[in-house]
């Protein structure tokens, strides 16, 4: 096996890392050997760059200079109070916890007694279990696959309905920076239903957190899963996260992705309906000012028949922010009769912003209805006028369009708490930058 | 009294004069009508006593209450107490009708040194001058303007003048789009806003409208210069003749 000459400093310090710390990864010996593939598998790879055709547009070569400490091992003394604080809004809502600190299960902060049997990635590979490696050529999954050190595992049983929402929270503390690698797994049986939300933060002081995080999904025949992704990082740090999922017959996934204020995200989706007759819909917002960057990837293999997907993104960028949306979705030659419809809408706040978006459709069935569309506008000066003639001043008059606009997307929430929850998150935002 | 002098103004954008030396005054209590022909500038005249930034003023003054308010923004102008019912209301997608009003009474409430109304308190307001005006109480729970129909939108317009109190009203062509009934509700909303420290600037095209409104005054603007001025028999007469006086080469 010949391995690339490591290229760049980052890639270096993620080589060593490894290095000095593989013997303290949690799992047996079979794990130990699928570590050192991923990291093989990673090293022949190297750190997405532009060259490479999914991540033309955000080069995590150039991006990542530097790499953080590997958080391998390291006790968290994060309390209830901080915690509480870092979640804001997300800390009072009803729902079972699972928190995970710095990449590590911490029960001290968890639902003591959840509603279905909660297992974490690091109990099972503790106890001899094994994790099968998830068949993917993206360089960033390997590198999860050498490293990862937890991570939830949420199994529903075939037609259990859950009553409330599950809440998984990865969090970053301390002042020195980390990269942490967490993987989770939600899969539901048939019939089953379920709410899970996923919130990251960084704790105050936390500097420059590094989480490339993968989540594997599978759900059953007629199951439904409604999930969130809300990412809250903050500017100094770096968030890339890989979806897998896969979707039974007669199901509903639905996934609302908020990305507010993180200084480099990458949220990429590899979704494909394995059974006839489901829906999906991938909708999400991407607030970013200052130099922040979002980058939003999305694959929808539609494999078989009958089957409808929906992606609405909204964007709102500022200084000299930047977003990417790049949205494919493939039509399989027997997925006859597939709906596929995809919007990516970008509200540009100043000049110096960049919005790219690719649109990318691969269909091979001749009878299917699929559209995508993309815009960017400005705030319609027509609009504030009006707004304005009524009395209601310049800053508010502005918000209130900004709002307007991200609300066509929020209204992808069904849950009336949860949409009105992470309203506040996006006016809180908008709020803050013409104070 | 509004009082508008030699007002001249150009479009921000391209340089294009559009209203070339307009005098104009109405004192309190009085209603003037403005007629003339389509592009003749009555709109932009509307637009720039409102405030809006596409149009230039290069030379000439608004006074408001012996004031100048060009110098004012549109929200400061609407707080001091302008309002210009639009010829054509904007759609505002996302917004809803009744927290854009609740917004917007209570923005200029507060700039105006008046308490701001709490939301139960403001949506008996809202709901009792909507239910007088026939503004359908869906209406205020929809995005505001969005898929009303064109007489809804301009009884939006009538209701958020109602609701906003103000004292120097311009309606742009507010009859036009509206049936019968509602040119009857809007002239008796309007009719009620006349006052002794109230001045209404008119703007339609039809003679119809000044039988329930009466004017004052008539003024004709053609080639953004107002022509003739005359008591209510012009409105009449203009109906006969048509603009044809007017809209040969600029006198
Ligand atoms: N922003 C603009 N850009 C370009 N042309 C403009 C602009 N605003 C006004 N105009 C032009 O100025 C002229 C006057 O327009 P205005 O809307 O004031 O007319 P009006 O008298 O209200 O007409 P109508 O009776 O049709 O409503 C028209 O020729 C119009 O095309
Ligand atoms: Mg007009």
């Amino acid at each position: 096996m010949t391995v690339a000459i490591i290229k760049t400093k980052a890639e270096q310090a993620l080589a060593t890392d490894f290095a000095s710390r593989r013997s303290r990864l949690p799992g047996t010996a079979a794990n130990a050997k699928m570590r050192s593939e991923a990291m093989a598998a990673f090293e022949r790879a190297g750190l997405p760059h532009r060259r490479v055709e999914a991540w033309k547009y955000t080069d995590l070569r150039a991006a990542l200079k530097e790499i953080s400490p590997f958080a391998a091992g390291e006790v968290s003394d994060l309390s209830e109070a901080d915690l509480q604080l870092a979640l804001g809004a997300f800390a009072s809502i009803a729902a079972d916890r699972l928190v995970f600190v710095n990449g590590h299960y911490v029960p001290a902060l968890s639902t003591s007694a959840p509603q279905i049997n909660l297992f974490t990635l690091g109990e099972v590979l503790g106890s001899g279990g094994t994790l099968a490696p998830l068949s993917t050529d993206e360089a960033m999954v390997s590198l999860n696959g050498a490293l990862v050190t937890d991570g939830a595992i949420i199994d529903i049983a075939a037609g259990a309905t859950l009553t409330k929402p599950i809440l998984v929270i990865a969090a970053a503390t301390g002042a020195k920076p980390s990269l942490t690698a967490l993987r989770h797994m939600i899969k539901l049986g048939a019939g089953a239903a379920a709410t899970v939300i996923e919130v990251h933060v960084a704790l105050d002081g936390a500097l420059a957190s590094q989480s490339n995080s993968v989540l594997e999904i599978s759900t059953g025949d007629k199951a439904r899963l409604t999930h969130f992704l809300i990412g809250l990082e903050g500017p100094a740090a770096t968030h890339i996260q890989t979806i897998a999922a896969t979707i039974g017959a007669d199901a509903t996934l639905n996934s609302f992705q908020l990305t507010v204020g993180t200084g480099l995200a990458r949220n990429q989706a590899f979704v494909r309906f394995a059974g006839e007759r489901s829906k999906l819909d991938i909708s999400g917002l991407m607030l970013a000012r200052g130099r922040e960057h979002i980058d939003t990837t999305l694959v929808i293999d539609h494999a078989v028949p009958h089957c409808e997907s929906r992606e609405l993104f909204k964007t709102v960028l500022d200084d000299t922010a930047r977003a990417v949306f790049q949205g494919k979705v493939i039509v399989r030659p027997d997925a006859q009769k597939t709906d596929g419809k995809q919007m990516a809408k970008a509200l540009m706040l100043s000049e110096a912003c960049e919005f790219d978006s690719k649109p990318e459709l691969e269909i091979y069935a001749d009878d299917v209805v699929c559209g995508h569309g993309a815009t960017v506008a400005e705030i319609d000066p027509a609009m504030m006028f009006y707004l304005r003639s009524r009395g209601i001043p310049e800053d508010q008059a502005r918000a209130m369009l900004i709002e307007s606009f991200v609300g066509e997307a929020l209204d992808k929430i069904d849950d009336e708490g949860l949409r009105e929850l992470l309203s506040g998150i996006a006016r809180d935002w908008l709020s803050k930058g013409h104070a | 009294m509004l009082e508008i002098k030699n007002l001249h103004a150009k479009i921000a954008e391209n340089g294009t004069e559009i209203l070339k030396g307009i005098t104009l005054t109405v004192p309190k209590g009085e209603v003037h009508a403005i007629m003339g022909p389509n592009g003749s500038g009555k709109s932009t005249l509307a637009y720039v006593l409102a405030g809006r930034s596409d149009y230039e003023v290069t030379s000439g003054d608004i006074l408001w209450n012996g004031e100048s308010i060009l110098e004012l923004s549109p929200d400061e102008r609407a707080a001091a107490g302008v309002f210009l019912a639009f010829q054509y209301p904007m759609e505002i997608p996302g917004v809803s009708t009744m927290t854009f009003l609740r917004t917007s009474v209570n923005a200029t409430r507060k700039k105006r040194g008046q308490k701001e109304y709490s939301t139960p308190e403001f949506m008996k307001i809202a709901r009792a001058a909507a239910l007088h005006l026939g503004v359908k109480d869906d209406m205020l729970k929809r995005a505001l303007n969005v898929g009303f129909s064109g007489g809804e939108k301009k009884r939006m317009e009538v209701l958020q003048m109602a609701l906003l109190e103000p004292t120097l009203c311009v309606l742009d062509e507010t009859d036009s789009g509206l049936d019968i009934d509602a040119i009857k509700i809007v002239s008796e909303g309007a009719n009620k806003l006349r006052g002794p420290d109230k001045a209404m600037l008119v703007i339609t095209h039809y003679q119809r409208l000044l039988n329930y409104i009466t004017p004052d005054k008539v003024h004709v603007l053609a080639h953004g210069r107002i022509h003739k001025t005359g008591g209510k028999e012009l409105a009449l007469e203009l109906e006969k003749t048509g603009y044809a006086e007017f809209t040969g080469k600029a006198a």
